[in-house]
């Protein structure tokens, strides 16, 4: 949901302020006092957050508080950051912890016990995704506007510099400032000689401003602009991909606050049915800070955790469901019951025939053993039933074709991930162990349902459908 | 740009003048006075073409002057951004050019001159391009866009292009031919 604002804030912070220092320029870098990178760490961080109180930010991220509170100054005057700062005691700081356990386990705090009448003022810092997108855009316009109005010189009034004594004067001052005795500006208080001041982007090579310098100044940058538009590339296709999304909104401190308070409260009576909800908003972008991560959970959670970055990761490639890979499903397999469940409730929606075939499958899948025994029979009773098939299949043909296609189509529309995991299964269970026979089994079942419905005359294409359906995933 | 307006202006009249030809006494002395001047708002003043009434004169204590309240049309020139002006040079140098268009000075660096033109000092310095066909030297004229007014309160300074389609050198006689 927030993952590609996360991104181009992630994205944003390499850009651009990757050697932003707190230090003043005038002081000398040493190494213990280089603190260049710490603002793209505390951004990171901040993605990874909603509102947090900045000393536990600090604390987190064993940072001084003062050195994050430079940084965090810093990037509220950029605009990446939205602070708030509010005078309270300690019981009202429990009001915010209480915010953060309640979004991270779903339980109140309720104790307010030792109340201490000392205010302290805590500040409080969120990222704003709405404004940074705005801001990372505005930055890069007027970076390009800078460098496409100093490549061709546009409608720019030209500044002079005093060599000497840097007084500065614009071309509206160029009545003043020409000498009767040479071609050149001269300071009107030092009489230097005055250089044009547009030439620091290039100021290296800049000798007298000839016209040779002007030309490879022209090229110069040039190359600036288009080495800017290869490198900032990802992040304008970042910006790109998030134009048309929400950006996440978390409103004020206090509207925040209540919000999650009220979630947590709603999670605590509905009981194990808000994990699911909170796994999608809470922590699965690590939207909550940290003190209260419920041990219980974590499985859950790291399990939806894992295929959302699976999806940021490949999410060029895809943004629609993701097939599962085979080893995922491997696992996906020794999973607990309600996991299962869990993972095909779309499955569920219409209940038809098909989709009692399987679970059908789904049960055997689970107590092999017990199949094992009675695949013979079923063996048997297949070919007898496939004999009998095709007969009555040659009368009913176009009618089978008909909902065999719809069927089929059917099938790969319930659900690409349920369809395709539980051809993976089968995949690996082939690998394991005694596949063709497996495969059988699974056609077997589908024709015992038939059987146990051949008789009645309008189950016969749908049967027939079934039947094709297994063939099918056999070659899938 | 040109605008014909109405101005008025308090004219102080000497006591020696008094007599039968006041109003054109009058008239005179506000052309004197206001031709060629320059209002930061209203720009230059280039030409009075009717008085439109002169109200009733004031007494000075003291001198004896009389100060009479003039309504007056006017045609007024103000240079605005965006502008295209056609103005002749007056000075050339390693910076740029200064030109003149009526009453204003406008001054084209030479950043915002065509790249292919370049400065030849010597004699009669000026920007040639590499084959010569164009050259920009004092006197020539020029077509160029104002794209900075910088406005005093009696004087009015520009900075002009050159550097965009259709602007540049126009006495050039093959050009015209």
């Amino acid at each position: 949901m927030t993952e590609p604002f996360n991104r181009l804030v992630k994205l944003a912070a390499r850009a651009f302020y990757d050697d932003f220092t707190t230090k003043g320029d005038n002081q000398p870098k040493t190494g213990r006092s280089d603190n260049r990178g710490m603002a793209v760490v505390v951004l990171d961080a901040l993605t990874r957050r909603q509102w947090v109180r900045e000393e536990d930010l600090a604390k987190s991220l064993k940072l001084h508080t003062k050195q994050l509170r430079r940084t965090l100054r810093f990037f509220e005057e950029e605009k990446l950051v939205t602070r708030d700062h509010r005078k309270e005691t300690a019981k009202g700081a429990k009001i915010f912890s209480a915010a953060i356990a309640a979004a991270a386990d779903g339980q109140q705090v309720g104790k307010e016990g030792d109340e201490k009448t000392k205010i302290h003022t805590h500040s409080y810092c969120c990222l704003d995704y709405a404004q940074i997108y705005d801001v990372v855009r505005y930055r890069l316009h007027r970076m390009k506007k800078k460098l496409k109005d100093e490549l061709d010189n546009r409608n720019t009034i030209q500044e002079y510099i005093c060599p000497n004594c840097n007084r500065r004067y614009s071309a509206f001052d160029a009545m003043q400032l020409v000498s009767m005795e040479d071609e050149y500006f001269h300071c009107e208080s030092c009489n230097g000689e005055l250089v044009a001041e547009s030439d620091k982007l290039a100021a290296e090579e800049m000798g007298d401003g000839d016209d040779n310098s002007r030309r490879r100044r022209r090229e110069k940058l040039k190359d600036m602009l288009q080495r800017m538009e290869e490198q900032l590339k990802p992040l304008t296709l970042q910006l790109a991909r998030v134009k048309d999304l929400p950006a996440p909104e978390f409103g004020t401190l206090q509207a925040w606050e209540a919000s999650v308070n009220a979630a947590g409260r709603g999670g605590n009576n509905n009981g194990s049915a808000t994990d699911a909800s909170k796994s999608a908003q809470g922590q699965g972008y690590g939207g909550t800070p940290m003190p209260y991560i419920g041990e219980t959970k974590v499985e859950v959670t790291i399990f939806g955790a894992d295929v959302k970055d699976e999806g940021a990761e490949t999410e060029a490639a895809t943004a629609s469901l993701k097939v599962l890979p085979p080893w995922m499903i491997k696992q996906g397999m020794n999973l607990t019951k309600e996991q299962r469940g869990e993972l095909r409730p779309d499955a569920k929606v219409d209940g038809s025939e098909a989709y009692r075939d399987q679970s059908d499958e789904k049960k055997q899948e689970q107590k092999q053993e017990d199949v094992k025994s009675l695949e013979e029979e079923y063996l048997t009773a297949y070919y007898e039933a496939y004999a009998r098939m095709l007969e009555a299949s040659k009368t009913a043909q176009g009618e089978a074709e008909v909902s065999q296609q719809s069927t089929s189509s059917y099938l790969n529309g319930v659900s690409d991930t349920n369809s395709a995991r539980q051809v993976g299964m089968k995949v690996k269970r082939e690998d394991d162990d005694d596949g063709g026979i497996e495969w059988e089994e699974d056609v077997a079942t589908g024709i015992l349902n038939e059987l146990s419905i051949v008789n009645d005359p309008n189950a016969q294409p749908d049967g027939s459908g079934d039947e094709d359906d297994d063939i099918d995933w056999e070659e899938g | 740009m040109f605008f014909h307006m109405v101005l008025e202006r308090n004219m102080q009249l000497h006591p020696r003048y008094f007599g039968p030809h006041l109003h054109e006494k009058l008239t005179t002395k506000l052309v004197k006075d206001v031709e060629g001047t320059c209002s930061g708002k209203h720009g230059f003043v280039v030409a009075v073409t009717k008085v439109e009434s002169i109200g009733k004169g004031l007494i000075r204590e003291g001198t004896g002057f009389v100060t009479f309240p003039v309504k007056y049309q006017c045609v007024v020139f103000r240079p605005f951004r965006g502008e295209i002006l056609e103005a002749v040079v007056t000075l050339v140098n390693k910076m740029g050019f200064f030109a003149e268009a009526g009453p204003v000075n406008i001054f084209v660096s030479n950043h915002l001159i065509p790249d292919d033109m370049e400065f030849q000092s010597g004699d009669i310095p000026n920007y040639t391009t590499s084959d010569g066909s164009v050259k920009i030297q004092k006197d020539s004229e020029v077509r160029l866009k104002i794209i900075g007014v910088r406005v005093d309160a009696a004087e009015i300074f520009c900075i002009g292009t050159i550097k965009d389609d259709f602007l540049g050198v126009i006495n050039d006689p093959d050009a015209t031919a």
